[in-house]
């Protein structure tokens, strides 16, 4: 802006010298904008009407690819979370007896559960082939989230700085035995039906 | 000497600010503007994604597949699988190794398909570009039976790793 005016300037003092008004002192000039601002404002105004700002996010899953022979866990390093159709959660561990287990409470239960057996622990989410895939994606999230404190809590309270993380987790169907285990604990099912 | 008084015709406004937060904002919406792929573009249905906690991980933009699961229509009694892909080329390829598509569906850029086509469509993608990142964009409300299903058909085509499309919570 300040070398354009200058060199406007320039011009028109040499224009002005040669005709008999008197030389005013021109400290700039002045363009008219407006069909400029007319053009950027229309231009900031479908940019700003077509742009989407919230793209979407992802969460990530890993699948254990197809393999022919089962593998043989220990049945101390199960712990099952169950999601039934109504999207209510239990848990058991090994082959236990079935707790109820509430949404929020779930991310502690996996930090807890994991820290008892570092690395070793297995989650088998077995999910309900009704329930509504929002409640699913909350159960994986807060596992995922319990992950943050699982590490947390290991090089931070336990001082190992190094400590690697070892995830295992799958996702299952839920069994015929499954439904039969928390069907004492769904609190409608025992009296009305 | 008393100042010969200017008659003024209007007023001069400085718009160098003005014009100054324009373009800025200008460039930054021309630079951060992602404009609708066909295949959105073709989409008569709406997805209400999973809310999940924030995440830094954003949907990659190269060759990616996506496998949506939502409602057709407003209803919410049928459920349907979908399928597209952002790499134009591979897009084609995938459906030209595909029986049965009428030429409509070989022109568009999003398929309404069921398990089975949806299956020879993956498997088609593996074949085409196995390096192919996969996405699943479910609606929230959906029954999972469809998403595990898709899952299964996911890994048993060698697509182990894929995503979740969700909303940040």
């Amino acid at each position: 802006m300040a070398g354009g005016g200058s060199l406007g300037g320039g011009g028109r003092s040499k224009r002005g010298k040669s005709s008999k008004r008197k030389a005013k002192k021109r400290v700039g000039f002045v363009l008219d904008m407006t069909p400029l601002v007319d053009i950027t404002f229309l231009l900031l105004t479908f940019f700003m009407f077509t742009t989407t700002m919230a793209t979407p996010q992802v969460m990530e899953m890993k699948v254990p690819p197809e393999i022919d022979v089962p593998v043989e866990v220990k049945e101390s390093q199960l712990l099952s979370l169950l999601v039934d159709e109504d999207g209510d959660l239990f848990y058991f561990r090994g082959q236990g007896e079935a707790e109820e287990l509430k949404m929020k409470d779930l991310r502690n239960l996996a930090i807890k559960e994991n820290l008892n057996q570092i690395n070793d622990l297995i989650i088998v989410l077995k999910v309900s082939d009704n329930v509504d895939y929002g409640t699913v994606v909350e159960a994986l999230d807060e596992l995922n989230l319990a992950e943050a404190g699982i590490v947390d809590e290991m090089r931070v309270k336990r001082n190992q700085a190094d400590f690697k993380r070892s995830r295992k987790f799958t996702i299952a169907d839920l069994t015929e035995d499954d439904l039969v285990k928390i069907a004492v604990l769904k609190p409608q099912s025992g009296g009305s039906q | 000497m008393p100042k010969v008084k200017k008659k003024r015709v209007g007023f001069v406004i400085d718009m160098t600010p003005l014009v100054d937060i324009t373009f800025l904002l200008l460039t930054f919406f021309m630079f951060t503007a992602k404009f609708k792929s066909e295949a959105e573009a073709e989409q008569k249905f709406f997805i209400e994604r999973p809310l999940a906690s924030a995440d830094t991980s954003k949907l990659p933009e190269q060759d990616l597949a996506i496998v949506k699961i939502a409602f057709p229509d407003s209803t919410k009694k049928d459920t349907s699988y979908f399928y597209e892909m952002t790499n134009e080329a591979d897009w084609v390829s995938v459906k030209s190794g595909i029986e049965g598509l009428t030429p409509e569906q070989m022109q568009g850029a999003q398929l309404q398909v069921s398990i089975e086509t949806l299956e020879a469509l993956i498997k088609r993608t593996y074949i085409v570009n196995p390096e192919t990142s996969m996405a699943i964009d479910a609606d929230k409300s959906i029954r999972f039976k469809w998403v595990s299903d898709a899952m299964e058909v996911l890994s048993t085509n060698r697509f182990t790793k894929f995503n979740y499309v969700t909303k940040k919570r």
